[in-house]
Formats: C-alpha cells, structure tokens, sequence
C-alpha cells in the first residue's frame, strides 16, 4: 500500500545538516518533514565530542545568526569551554566546547518535538521525479512521500564500509545500518558520485586509565558562548587530559603497518590530510618523536572516553596493543576500536550556488554527501539548504553568501567550484578575507539576510541591530576623541611604548599594537539589551575595527573592484566549443563546472585571466556592466 | 577606469602618440594641461601646452578627442600628439597613471573595441589571439626566451614567500599549541633576503628602461668649469653658450643624443656659487632640483671626501692643470681629449655590464608588480619587527604573492594549504 503524505519539504537524514535544514524551513512557515533511518540518532555527534575550534567556531557563530541551533545547543550542552588561538590574530580566535553528546542528542530531539517539526523514521531509497523536477521521495518498504522540494544529508551512510584493519562492516556509523539505494538511483539520472573516506579513534574506558600520568587541562576562566541567544553561560568545566605517544608507541606502529586497511596494499577511497590516522603521522612525520593524545570525556561522568589524535584503522589488537604502550594507558581497555569508514558522496560541481542540483529542480544536496567533513560544515550547508528549499518552495529569491559574507560563502563557493578528492574541511587561510570574517561579528555580516528570510525572532534582532550600533558609535568615538599626554602616557612608558608630547586621537595610539582598549578610559556601552558577552564584544570589535582598519579597507577596496564580475552571468546554454582560442584543459573545466557567473569562472583552479578576457569576448558583455 | 598606453612604436620618433580610453579620460588629462581649458568636443584638435605636477611645461602637443561611442574603443578616448621623445611619453604616462589610469595591457584597446561593440564578431578569432598575446609579449620585442628566466626568477621568490606563509599558516590556522618558537625570526630573515633579490629585479628593469626611455645625465659643478663646453663636445655640435666669464649659462638647456643605443637626455646647468643675480639665483635652484631628479649627475672639479654613487667625477681643463686628487676620469672637453672614454664610463655607469640581452622585467607593468610586491614585503618586515599580529603579516605576504602572480602563474589558497600538509603533521 501506498502511503499517501503530502509535504512542501522533506529532509532526508537527521545528522547536523539534516537537523539545521528541517528546523528552518519549519521555522519559515514550510510545512517540512524530516526522515531519517533512527529516530534516536538524530542530531548525533559522529565523531569527537566537540563543537567549534579553529574556523569551525566561525561557521557556529554565522549559523546561529541565520537561525541555525547548532550554537545554542552547543552551549546548552557544554562540558568545557576554550578560545583557541588567543595568542594570535584575532580574526583567528576560534571559540569551542567540549560536549556532553547525549545531552545534545537529548536537547536536539526535544526542541524538533517542542517546535512541532514532524520526524520520521525510515529509509529513503529513491526520489520520484518528473520532468527534470523532485516531486516526492521513495521509502524502503514501498511508501512514498510527495512533496515540491527535497534535501538529501545523508552523511557517512551511503554504501558505507567500515574498516578494522582486515575486518569490514557493512555499517553507516559504528551499530547503524548504512543506506543503499539513493546513490544507485542519483547514478541512474546522471549525477556522478566517488568515494571518499574518514575515520575516528577509538573509545576507551575511564576506569582503566591511569589519569595521574596524563596532565590536566580546563577550559577559560570567561567562557564565552556560541550563541548570541545564550544569556548565561556558565558552563561546567571538565577536564581533559594530555598523554604523548613514545618511541615505542611509533615502533610498534610501523611493525604492524601490514594489519592497518589503509596500508595493507587494498586501494581505498582519499581521506582527509588534516585528520590523518595514527599510523599516517608515525609514517609520515618519522622526524616527530611524539604525538599529543587528548582524553575526552564524552559525556557528563561519562565511562566512554574519546582518544583525540589516535584515529586508525589497524586491526584491533594491534590498536590496542598500541595504546597500551602510552605511559598511563598500560592497562587500558577498549568500549570500541577506532575505525574508518568509506562512504559514496556526490561532487559538489552538481550544484547550484544555492545547493540545488544544476540538473534537478528542488533537489538540495547538504553535508558530508557534499564531500565535506565535520558538523560545522554541514550545519552549515544544511542552514543554507533548509532556507532555499524554502525558499524554492515559496517561489523566492534564494540566499547566496558570498565569499566575503562568510565562512559559508568560501565553503559553498569552494566546494561548487573545485573538485574535492579528499574530504573538505575548512581552514580560515581558505578565506581570502579572512580578517573580515571574525568570529565577533558574524552578527554584523549576516543580520541582513537574518532579516531579509525572517530567520531569527524580533527580539533577537532587535539585540543584535543594537548591538551594531553601538560598535559603531564606539569606534566613531574612538576616532574622534583625543586624549591628553598626561592621560595616557604612565600607561604607554609601563608598555615600553614611546610616550606621547600633544593631544592625539585615541584611534592613533589603539593602532600601536601592544594597547588594548582597556588601556582607555572609556565610559562603558552598558545598555539593558545587552548582556555582558555582546558587551565585551562591542570593546573587542571596536578595537579591532580600529587596529585593522588599513587591512580591511584595502580588502573592501579589493571586493568592490572584483564585484561586477560576480554579477555578470554566463547563460546556461552556454557553449564552450565554440571559443577556440582557450586551452583545451580550461575548456573542460569550464564544460564540467559551468560556473554560473564570470566571478565563479576566474576562481576555477589553473583558469588563466587571458581565458577569462577572452571568455568576456564571447559573452559580448560590454566592459564596464551597468551596476543595479 | 581608464587605460593609457603609447599607441606609435617605443624609440625616438618625430610624433609620438598617446592615447587614454575611459570615462574619466578627459579629466585625467586635464590634470596635466596647462593654460586654458579643455573642452569636451568631439574630434576638434587643440594645442596645448603639457605641465608637469610643478606646473613647468615640458611639452606642447596637440589633443585630439574622440567621444563615446564614436571612437575606436567607443568610449571616450582622447590622444595626445606630443614630441616623439621616449623621456616625454614617460612622463605623459606617468602623469596619467598618477591621476587614476592603468597600463593597457597589450591588445587592450582592441579588446574594448570588441567588448563595446565596435568591431564584428567574425573579429573575435583575431582579437582574442591578441589578447593572447600578451602573455607571449616577448615575442615582439624579441627576447622571448628571456620570459623564462623571468619567471624562472620570480617564481622561487614566490616559492620561498609561500613557504613562509605556509609556516605561518600551520601555526594561524592548524595547530593549537603556542607559536613555533623562532618563526618570527626565520620569517623576518627570508622577506629580508627576498626584498634584495626583488630589488635587483627592479634594478635590472630601470636600466633596460633606460634603453626604452632614456636616461638624464646633468652636467653640474662650479661656475667656469667647463660644463657647457662638454656639453658641445658630447653631442657634438655648438648648442650651448661658451664664455671665460662666469655664470653663463643660466637656465637648463637640453639635448638628446646617443651613446651605444643607449638615448640620452643631457642637461647643462647653471654652474654652482654664491648667487649674483636674482636670475642666476633662479637658475641655481633649477640646477639643484635637476641634480636630484637626473638618473646620472657628472660633477666637474669636485670630489667630496665620501663620493656619491650617482656622481661621475671629472677633472676638466687636464691639458692647463693638474691634480693629486683621485678623480673617475681627466679630460680636456676644449681638446677633446678623454671624451670617448668618458662616454663608455657613462655607459657602463648607467647600465653597467648589462646589455639588452639580460632584459627581465620588459615592461612597465612588470616591473610595478615588483615593486608592489616588494612594498608589502617591507611592511611584512615592519610589523615582524613591531610583533604586530601575524595575520597581517599574512595578508602582506599574500598580497605581495599576488603580485608576483601577475606575472606568473596564479597561486591558489591550495597551493599553500598543500604546502602546509607537506611540510606538518597537521591534525591531533
Ligand atoms: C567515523 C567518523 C569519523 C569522523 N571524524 C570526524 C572528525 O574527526 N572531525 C570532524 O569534524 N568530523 C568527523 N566526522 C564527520 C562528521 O561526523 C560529519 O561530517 C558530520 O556529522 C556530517 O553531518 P551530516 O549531517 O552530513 O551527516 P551525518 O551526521 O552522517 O548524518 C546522516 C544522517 O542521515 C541519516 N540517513 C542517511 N541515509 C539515509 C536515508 N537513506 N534515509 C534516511 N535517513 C538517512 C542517518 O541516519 C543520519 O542521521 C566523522 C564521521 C565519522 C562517521
Ligand atoms: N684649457 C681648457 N679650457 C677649457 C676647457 N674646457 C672649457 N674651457 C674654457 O673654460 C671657459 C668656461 O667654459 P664653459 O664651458 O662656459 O664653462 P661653464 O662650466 O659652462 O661655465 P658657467 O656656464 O659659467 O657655469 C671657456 O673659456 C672655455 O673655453 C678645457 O678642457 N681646457
Ligand atoms: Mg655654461
């Protein structure tokens, strides 16, 4: 029997992608549901037990001013909480947490009920679709669930095999079926998928750890949160705990290179550089005498203790063993092994600006099927896919971010125009602008679109619009006031800073870059809106606006200049074979991308600007495009 | 944006012709036209007279415009017809770019005549290979091979300003743990070694230009010398007043000639002393200021106890006197004696063992681009020195890359990522 169930909207998967792309199109008024293989997964956490760090607490903060949840459930579920890189440059600042990740699991399914989004569990197989247009999704068991638009966040599961040295399992996840059907009926329609793979350590149990030998480490003392909706943050502050690898560990390692599955000679799918696996840095970095491993609780007096930095896929014994060689882990013992895992994804190249498919109507792609790793980059697609499936629905405009905007900008753009063989994962030096792109003012970059879609409550709004302006007034008092030497100078000589002989603008003496704000008496932004978070960072944002102020102008410089190429569109019809004078290689590349505007086309890898003059030469644009 | 370039073939020539296209043509050239004003007409020729930023005239010529769309870029185009001196169209170019133009790239005006509907589309074939062109524009100027060892050059710069982004990137971006001890300095000492190898990159093209553009030598020294007389014996013909009085020659006169190719502007000036008149007083100031401004200065019957590197120092009148002074070179310019060795030292002074074999940086762009790139390697090594934030250290260093990738090839934010991978052990 045919069930016959009629939605505006469905997501498939309730990984972080799957979770952030129902919630919003729910939230904009779409009548969404969501269906994933187990109800009690979603919003599970794969891998390590925390959210943010470097780049990652970027994206966190973007998502959450575009009405995502990951922030705020991060914050609700914090064990311990750190900014990372503090002493250095401050658009690399990174907030993160350390999770309890059943009390996220836990808050995310309530919050789904709570809301009213409808979640359902099953398997979907297949899509229906008519006249290159989604119309409905095929579930395993024969039933079928018509709708207008589709999101697939299918993460790891697709043909997922899980490796343990020789040992391999048909699995999604360490105890979850994979899903099967969906990359076989994509395939059939033409979309073309690879393979790429991941892996995680092993989880070990807290009572057979000798935590004496390891050394202790807490998050800040002033933990900031994730979410501008956090009011109070006062989190717990659970420790974790360093161990080192030795000599001995790395020995044991290459002699039993043989029983990992990735040096056992099987071909296997690319993993990712950055995340490598024990037996990669022993084998690769033979210089280190040492690597850093990090115990980390999982939950709240968790028994189950996550290995950071000993991912593998050697054989079990072998892992252990290993271990075992750490001084304070003698007699460990294992809840489960490390292992990685294979998995189909899509290439990103399919898709629109927007996540929709260039070749289906209303089919949104979100997450590690992107060929992406880690939960912030697939909030991330998922907020932006939730939003212009709705957004497809409701017959408006969709939301592009550009690379200027945010983090997620660079990802999107990234992923649509290079082709991924190794899963990708964000790095700040990935963003050209990197020092626009802060962590404190994601509020300023991304409250428009908040508007613009209605993602975000009044009252949110209304705090964040505040809390820009009050940065702006301050930096303009900043650069209007003066301060006498007789003010200043006590505090510049305790620097080792070059004393001041007449009045100055403060901004001139902020620019030195030993002072801080603080050095300055200025009266405070207190305000009943805000609360001290936004407060501290109204001072940080200032100061920073202030001290960057030459970088960032020359980048803004920079953007405007580059801005009518990202309006100049190339049709979609539009035929390649017929210039001549460009290389055969930018050729394809420009056939197999289809870059949507001139802007996309120059950012192709190994895309020479004479192909572009002569591209602009075909297009018939005239020089200088009228701007709106 | 408007785009400028010397439309007739570099050299010496009688007329030489610059042309401006852009909206803002007109008012760029304004900027630099002296006496009445400019009005915006369509093709109605005007002479007029060329001032530089101090409001001296340094040529007249006559400006022809051309207003959108009926011109053959079809935007307003305006073309100066100046003296076909390689020294003048510099100096047109430059005022150009000093009030907002860029270079046209080669093929460039064609290229918006296409773009701007100006030529048929069955045209498209032949203008895009121009454009191609460009990156073959060595093959005009026959020094093709030499592109290579250009970019050969400028690419291990590049390689050794990615490394250090790179180093400093697993640092910003990768790893938690506190700063690598000793990046500063490492860093700091590369840009610097960079900066030497960028600056004689930058030297190399100021003497090839001196074959394109020419090079000012001023005959300065004390009143009597016997400058003005060099001054005939050089270009060889009576051009400037010779007297046994002092003072004679007031103002700056000027005259091209050539030494091996190399063009020469050569400026005799007011000899040196106290000041009589008020006019003479004029013309020593005028003497001092082309001292400062000339590419090469040969100073008559002085040598300072710390000799300058512009300075060529000449004892004259060798055949009457003698000296123990160490002088560069001794000369009778009234005999003729010396003169064609003093001509080689020019020679070798301003381009030294170069010749136009070694020409790297061929064009003006190039050699903006090095210099731009070596501008933010400097602030990179100012805010290393300050322990300002290394981000921007970054930033500087990344622009100065994408500097040098305007004359090589692209570098992508992957290309460091990829060095960063190859040289860490990135991840926990
Ligand atoms: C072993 C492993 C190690 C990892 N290591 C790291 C790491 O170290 N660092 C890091 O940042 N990231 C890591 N990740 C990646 C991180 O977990 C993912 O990038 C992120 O969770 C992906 O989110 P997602 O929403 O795209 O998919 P997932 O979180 O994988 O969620 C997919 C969801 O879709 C559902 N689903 C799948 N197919 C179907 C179907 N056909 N029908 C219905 N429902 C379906 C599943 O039940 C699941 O709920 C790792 C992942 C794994 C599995
Ligand atoms: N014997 C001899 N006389 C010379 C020589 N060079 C110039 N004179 C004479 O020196 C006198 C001055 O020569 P100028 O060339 O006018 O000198 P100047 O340096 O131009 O002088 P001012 O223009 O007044 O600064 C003239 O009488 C020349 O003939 C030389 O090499 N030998
Ligand atoms: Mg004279």
């Amino acid at each position: 029997m045919k069930r016959k169930t009629n939605y505006a909207v469905v997501v498939v998967g309730g990984g972080h992608a799957g979770l952030e792309a129902a919630l919003i199109s729910h939230k904009r008024g779409v009548k969404t549901l969501l269906v994933s293989m187990d109800k009690k997964s979603v919003g599970r956490t794969s891998c390590n037990p925390a959210i943010g760090g470097l780049a990652k607490g970027q994206m966190v903060k973007e998502v959450d001013v575009l009405g995502g949840i990951m922030g705020f459930f991060a914050d609700m579920s914090t064990l311990q909480s750190k900014t990372l890189n503090m002493s250095k440059g401050r658009s690399v600042w990174s907030p993160r947490s350390q999770i309890d990740k059943k009390l996220y699991e836990k808050i995310a399914q309530q919050h789904a009920k709570a809301v009213g989004l409808d979640v359902f569990e099953g398997e979907v197989v297949g899509l229906n679709i008519k006249k290159n247009r989604v119309c409905g999704v095929k579930l395993k068991g024969g039933d079928e669930i018509s709708c207008n638009a589709v999101v697939l966040t299918c993460g790891t599961f697709l043909n997922g095999l899980i490796h343990i040295g020789k040992k391999q399992i048909h699995a999604g996840r360490y105890g979850e079926e994979r899903s099967k059907g969906i990359t076989e009926f994509l395939n059939s329609i033409g979309l073309t998928s690879g393979r790429l793979k991941t892996g995680t350590p092993p989880r070990i149990k807290k009572s057979s750890v000798n935590w004496g030998a390891g050394e202790e480490d807490f998050g800040d003392k002033n933990p900031k949160p994730l979410s501008y909706r956090t009011k109070n943050f006062k989190p717990k502050d659970e420790p974790c705990f360093s161990f080192r690898t030795k000599k001995e560990t790395h020995e044991m390692i290459l002699e039993n290179l043989h029983s990992s599955a990735m040096y056992s000679g099987k071909s296997m799918a690319k993993g990712p550089r950055y995340c490598p696996s024990i037996e990669d840095k022993v084998y690769k970095f033979k210089q280190n005498p040492s690597h850093l491993l990090q115990l980390e609780p999982e939950w709240t007096r968790s028994e189950q203790i996550y290995v950071n930095g000993f991912s593998t896929s050697l054989s079990e014994d072998v892992q252990l063993k290993c271990l075992q060689t750490v001084s304070g882990l003698e007699r460990v013992e294992f809840i489960r092994p490390g292992y990685a895992i294979e998995y189909d994804f899509f290439h990103p190249s399919q898709l629109k600006n927007t996540l929709e498919s260039k070749a289906i109507d209303g089919l949104f792609l979100a997450g590690q099927i992107n060929g992406t790793s880690g939960y912030e980059e697939a909030s991330s697609q998922g907020i932006i896919a939730g939003i212009n499936a709705s957004c497809f629905v409701l017959n408006e405009k969709p939301l592009v971010l550009k690379r200027e905007d945010a983090y997620i900008g660079v990802l999107i753009d990234d992923l649509i125009l290079k082709d991924t063989n190794e899963p990708y994962r964000m790095f700040t030096s990935r963003a050209e602008y990197r020092l626009q792109l802060r962590s404190s003012n994601a509020d300023q970059r991304l409250l428009k679109y908040a508007k613009e879609y209605n993602l975000l409550n009044d009252e949110t709004i209304e705090t964040l619009l505040h809390k820009i302006e009050k940065t702006e007034q301050l930096v303009k008092k900043l650069n209007e006031t003066s301060i006498k030497p007789v003010e200043i100078n006590e505090r510049l000589a305790f620097l080792g800073e070059n004393e001041i002989k007449e009045s100055q603008k403060i901004s001139n003496i902020l620019k030195r870059p030993p002072l801080t704000i603080k050095d300055f008496k200025i009266k405070n932004t207190r305000s009943k809106l805000l609360n001290n978070f936004m407060e501290d960072e109204i001072l940080f944002e200032a100061e920073t606006l202030i001290k960057y102020s030459g970088y960032i102008n020359r980048q803004q410089e920079e953007i405007d200049k580059i801005k009518v190429y990202e309006e100049m569109i190339i049709p979609n019809n539009f035929n390649y074979n017929e210039i001549k004078s460009i290389s055969n290689e930018s050729r394809e590349k420009f056939i197999n991308i289809k870059p949507q505007t001139v802007g996309q086309a120059q950012r192709i890898n190994g895309i020479r600007p004479s192909d572009i003059s002569i591209l602009l030469v075909y297009l018939r644009r005239p020089f200088h495009v009228k701007q709106k | 944006m408007a785009i400028v370039a010397c439309s007739t073939p570099p050299g010496r020539s009688g007329i030489a012709v610059v042309r401006l296209s852009g909206k803002s043509a007109l008012g760029i050239v304004k900027t630099f036209v002296g006496g009445g004003s400019l009005k915006k007409t369509h093709l109605s020729p005007s002479l007029v007279e060329l001032v530089d930023k101090k409001r001296r005239v340094f040529d007249q010529a006559v400006i022809t415009q051309y207003l959108s769309p009926n011109s053959y870029t079809g935007e307003d185009l305006v073309e100066i017809s100046c003296h076909g001196n390689p020294i003048i169209v510099s100096k047109i170019i430059d005022l150009c770019i000093e009030a907002g133009a860029e270079i046209a790239e080669p093929g460039e005006f064609t290229k918006k005549a296409f773009l701007n509907g100006k030529m048929d589309l069955s045209e498209a074939e032949s203008v895009s290979s121009i454009i191609h062109a460009k990156s073959l524009a060595g093959v005009r100027s026959g020094i093709k091979n030499l592109k290579g060892a250009l970019s050969g050059s400028v690419i291990k710069i590049k390689k050794s300003i990615i490394s250090c982004v790179a180093n400093l990137e697993f640092n910003l971006d990768i790893s938690e743990e506190d700063l690598q001890p000793n990046i500063i300095n490492t860093t700091l000492e590369e840009v610097k070694a960079q900066i030497v190898v960028l600056e004689s990159l930058t030297e190399s093209f100021k003497e090839s230009q001196f074959f394109q553009e020419g090079a000012s030598i001023v005959l300065a020294g004390p009143p009597n010398a016997g400058k003005s007389t060099l001054f005939n014996a050089l270009i060889n013909k009576k051009h400037s007043i010779v007297t046994k009085e002092e003072g004679t020659t007031r103002d700056v006169v000027e005259k091209n000639f050539l030494i091996k190719q190399l063009p020469i502007i050569l400026k005799d000036t007011a000899g040196i002393r106290g000041g009589q008149s008020e006019a003479e007083k004029q013309g020593i100031l005028k003497s001092k200021e082309e001292i400062s401004s000339a590419d090469l200065v040969i100073m008559f019957n002085q040598k300072p106890q710390k000799p300058l590197s512009k300075h060529l120092y000449v004892f004259n009148k060798s055949d009457i006197n003698t000296t123990t002074d160490n002088y560069d070179i001794h000369i009778s310019a009234k005999e003729n004696k010396n003169i064609s060795k003093l001509k080689d030292l020019i020679y070798k002074r301003l381009v030294g063992d170069f010749s136009l074999g070694e020409v790297l940086l061929t064009s003006k762009r190039q050699s903006r681009s090095v210099l731009a790139a070596s501008e933010h390697l400097k602030m990179a090594s100012v805010l290393l020195k300050n322990g300002d934030s290394l981000e921007l250290v970054v930033e500087d260093l990344n622009c100065c890359i994408m500097e040098l990738d305007k004359i090589t090839n692209k570098t992508s934010r992957d290309d460091i990522l990829e060095s960063v991978f190859s040289s860490f052990c990135v991840g926990k």
